[in-house]
């Protein structure tokens, strides 16, 4: 399965009033080729935070599910990140990790564990009660509904083929324009009773 | 009293990593019911977990060692002073007349020079009298819409019963 594909996938099933963190480089060329629907924060560097920041709006939003998308490079630079949040009752974050095994957007290089390496696995290991790994669209199709359909937190770990990124330009709006958007749209939402 | 001043500042929400001179703070953001308390495992992510509950529209505050500032710095530049993001930093200031260790030393050494370094405002809090710095640097960051790190000497959090 590509990227794009398994961007589709989530697309899908989120709703106007879901949340979504979105991680950088070819996890946010993805989703933003997919199409956003709800309000959706896009990750700058560094790398590895988009977790925590993820569950900080989690416990912030307690009624709304916020959906992390994670590049599997940014997450495995900061996978005690996990403990964390297992720690936490996060009830409504959710990480799918997209998955294919290497930095596309400087290159192709492989990541280190490479073909071996299972965030599933790991996430069991710190305390996650739901974590899996799906491979090719029926298998993660099924997976992404139960991953919604279960209280979290909870992490879908879908393997992807390995693909080039292109260049991810740097768009209309700078981060802080993005963050007040980001914010303004929430206000919307809940005064909309949404 | 030190969370009495959080709580003060509109702050539910703690991300912690443990030191020494935080043992007592941090028992008290664990028993308290009206606390978000987050065990961290590392302090950065303190600084993602506090700038995600802006976004959401809570107020949180990182309590840690200064030695988890220095290690936050490309967090707190990525992050928090890249995307204008609001909250506050109580550390254990380390490493200095106060402290008994060698190890201790290079955070009393470098902390407050690599925050100036960073345009970050701090403040050395240096004993009970003036905790209420705490109410007026969450003030401060949320009007700057940046991090205030507030470093407290060991006199400072010895009183925190």
């Amino acid at each position: 399965m590509k990227r794009l594909a398994l961007a589709k996938l989530v697309r899908q099933v989120l709703k106007k009033d879901d949340l979504v963190v979105c991680g950088l480089g070819a996890t946010e060329a993805a989703f933003k080729e997919a199409g956003p629907v709800g309000p959706t924060y896009f990750a700058s560097d560094p790398m590895g935070l988009w977790p925590s920041i993820a569950l900080g709006l989690a416990l912030a939003q307690p009624k709304r599910r916020v959906t992390l998308l994670a590049g599997d490079g940014d997450l495995l630079m900061n996978l005690q990140v996990l403990a964390t949040i297992a720690s936490t009752p996060v009830k409504n974050l959710r990480i799918v990790v997209f998955h294919n095994r290497a930095y596309s957007s400087t290159g192709g290089q492989r990541l280190a564990g490479e073909n071996r390496l299972s965030f599933a696995t790991v996430a069991k290991g710190v305390g996650f009660d739901w974590a899996f790994e799906s491979k090719g669209e029926d298998e993660t199709r099924k997976r992404i509904d139960e991953l919604l359909a279960r209280p979290g937190p909870a992490l879908l770990d879908v393997h992807l083929e390995d693909e080039p990124c292109p260049p991810v330009p740097p768009g209309q709006w700078s981060q802080v324009e993005e963050r007040t958007l980001f914010m303004k749209a929430l206000q919307n939402l809940t005064h909309e009773g949404g | 009293m030190i969370l009495e001043h959080l709580k003060r500042a509109g702050i539910d929400l703690v991300a912690s990593l443990p030191d020494q001179w935080l043992g007592e703070l941090i028992r008290q953001c664990e028993e308290d019911p009206a606390i978000t308390h987050v065990k961290l495992a590392r302090e950065d992510d303190g600084v993602g977990i506090c700038a995600g509950a802006f976004l959401g529209g809570r107020k949180a505050a990182l309590i840690c060692q200064n030695a988890g500032v220095l290690l936050s710095v490309n967090a707190l530049g990525g992050i928090a002073y890249h995307h204008q993001i609001p909250f506050v930093i109580v550390a254990a200031h380390r490493g200095h007349f106060d402290d008994g260790q060698y190890y201790q030393q290079y955070k009393g050494r470098l902390c407050e020079p690599v925050l100036e370094a960073m345009g970050l405002p701090h403040y050395v809090i240096e004993g009970p009298e003036q905790l209420s710095l705490i109410v007026d640097g969450a003030r401060e960051a949320f009007l700057k819409r940046m991090p205030v790190v507030l470093l407290l000497r060991k006199q400072a959090l010895a009183k925190s019963k």
